[in-house]
């Protein structure tokens, strides 16, 4: 048995780029398998929690999609940065000036947004524009300590018609013109995965993270404790997981042909042994070697 | 201690002996600031004019060179002659110039995200089938379509040139975000370093003498800006001459290390040094 598939008891899953391609009529396209694959994790008895950095809709809105495209799938199994974010504003009383997506909007109707002190930026897409992205700098130029809250700070991601510039971009933007940090609410921030593995009620070392982003997934789950499987799907470039910092290798990483999920739920009875006997059988087809895989876990 | 702080800092850097060694050579070459060192908006510095007629008359070569991401060379030019000054458009280097013979250097076709007032400068330059990305002050090409365009060309491996990468600008209703915040971006997405062209640019001072066979230490800087005129031409081996007009704020020659090789009042006094002390 591989070392490092032992007792695993939960799953999260990145979402877009994982599961389904956003984009397009429809809002997308499900990744061939993958909503079987999330249908047998679930009938296999391991817990599951979907963990996304999606800010283009509110969850409501983006669980209705989902199950249009075949998941199975009910908002209170997804774990996402607008929430999280509505709960920070109001412990630390802060008022946001919102640069988001207009189906994000919603999320935050309780939150006083009058006279502004900090600024909210989300995955805006056509909102961002030279005259929004402006608006919420001489926001945070005009306070005295800026607050600038990021709902994640992905570099890019894929939709059907191509690569999109994410949330991350446009967060370096107002960091370097205002000369300040932001506060990152949404993977890879620590506090986001832990809030995810609370709702499944499973502790780090127990759960495995699967993504296609080797920063906000792989990076973050790691850095929690946990371990990571990336994807080649979605965003997936061969060769990128070299280009940016990440404590160490993705654990396993899967052919684009069979999804991940897919990959784990085909080999899984309904326990945790087959789970396990199943990530060992995928160890010798992976692109890494088995013994690359042990020693990225000792 | 206090003895050996003294001695470490009285001690002539190896750039300043480096700079006294050129100062023994003959001065070929002088390369004039424009905005701030010959005119102050729509004014020009007293007696620029008459000085730089002077300067012509020595056996040196005159560049005009400046940081624009909007005005041509053309309009730079128009500007000059009517505040009096007699210059050739030939003589003028701007960051914008640097830009265009980098991308004739690579051989690529940019895509251009700089403002139309810029165009003239890049004519003849091919941009169909972009390979490359250049980015100016463009607010108005800064878009979510447009972003993520020059995103997936640099990601497939073109150049990111950035004019400059200032953070934001002054406009009359308030601050305004300039290119540097929307280079961040780019840079952080594609994990990619963008090339920067103008002041302070070591590159853009000696493209600035490229044609004008003068080696760096064979010439001299005049401008405003300590930073971007005086250290970066001092830092591409030239001399530099620091004046108190335009954005100069006192003290500021005290901001570079080595210093400015000589601060003086203002352009036509730079000129009296060079045609002492350095011909």
């Amino acid at each position: 048995m591989a070392a490092w598939a032992r007792a695993v008891r939960g799953l999260l899953l990145d979402i877009s780029g994982v599961l389904y391609d956003s984009g397009g009529e429809g809002g997308g396209v499900p990744i061939a398998g993958s909503a079987e694959a999330v249908r047998r994790i679930k009938a296999s008895g391991l817990k599951l929690q979907f963990c996304t950095n999606e800010t283009q809709a509110t969850r409501e809105k983006f669980v209705k999609k989902l199950q249009g495209l075949g998941f199975d799938i009910s908002v209170a199994e997804v774990t996402a940065p607008a929430p999280a974010a509505c709960r920070l504003l109001k412990e630390r009383g802060l008022r946001p000036h919102l640069l988001v997506h207009d189906d994000l909007v919603p999320e935050f109707a309780d939150i006083d947004k009058t006279n502004p002190n900090c600024v909210v930026i989300g995955d805006a897409a056509e909102n961002f524009s030279y005259a929004n992205l402006n608006e919420a700098f001489r926001v945070l130029i005009g306070l005295e300590k800026p607050v600038l809250i990021s709902l994640g700070k992905g570099r890019y991601y894929k939709e059907t018609d191509g690569l999109k510039l994410d949330v991350g971009a446009y967060m370096k933007a107002l960091e370097y013109a205002c000369d300040v940090e932001a506060e990152v609410v949404g993977k890879p921030a620590k506090a986001f995965f832990e809030s995810a593995l609370a709702e499944m009620g499973v502790p780090p070392e127990q759960a495995i993270m699967i993504g296609d982003d080797i920063v906000s997934d792989v990076g973050g789950a790691q850095q929690c404790g946990m371990r990571a499987v990336q994807v080649r799907t979605g965003k997936y470039r061969s060769g990128c997981s070299g280009a940016v910092q990440v404590p160490k290798e993705p654990n396993l990483s899967w052919d684009a042909d069979s999804s991940a999920a897919g990959c784990i739920a085909a080999h899984t009875g309904s326990s945790e042994v087959a789970l396990q006997g199943a990530v060992l059988e995928q160890a010798h087809v992976c692109a890494r070697s088995k013994s690359r895989v042990s020693a990225a876990w000792g | 201690m206090e003895q050996l702080l003294r001695e470490a800092v009285d001690a002539p850097s190896l750039e300043v002996f480096k700079a006294r060694m050129a100062a023994r050579r003959a001065l070929k070459a002088v390369l004039v600031d424009l905005s701030g060192t010959l005119h102050v908006e729509d004014s020009a510095v007293p007696g620029a004019q008459e000085a730089l007629k002077r300067l012509r008359g020595a056996p040196v070569t005159i560049r005009f060179v400046t940081n624009t991401t909007k005005e041509c060379k053309k309009d730079l030019l128009e500007r000059l002659t009517k505040l009096g000054f007699d210059i050739a458009e030939h003589e003028i280097f701007t960051s914008l110039t640097a830009a265009r013979n980098l991308l004739e250097q690579k051989q690529v076709r940019p895509l251009l995200l700089v403002d139309e007032k810029a165009l003239p400068d890049f004519t003849g330059i091919a941009t169909d089938d972009p390979n490359a990305v250049v980015i100016g002050l463009a607010p108005e090409h800064f878009h979510y379509e447009m972003m993520n365009k020059a995103f997936r060309l640099i990601l497939d491996g073109a150049p990111l040139i950035a004019i400059h990468k200032a953070r934001y600008f002054k406009k009359k209703n308030g601050l305004a975000l300039g290119p540097g915040p929307f280079v961040a971006g780019l840079e952080y997405a594609t994990d990619i370093k963008a090339t920067v062209v103008g002041k302070p640019e070591k590159t853009f001072f000696l493209e600035a003498l490229r044609g004008t066979s003068c080696a760096p230490e064979e010439a001299v800087m005049i401008g405003d800006d300590c930073r971007d005129d005086v250290g970066g031409a001092q830092n591409a081996g030239m001399r530099g001459i620091l004046v108190r007009t335009g954005k100069y704020r006192p003290a500021d020659e005290n901001k570079i290390n080595p210093a400015p090789y000589l601060t003086c009042e203002s352009f036509p006094e730079a000129v009296e040094h060079i045609l002492e002390h350095l011909l």
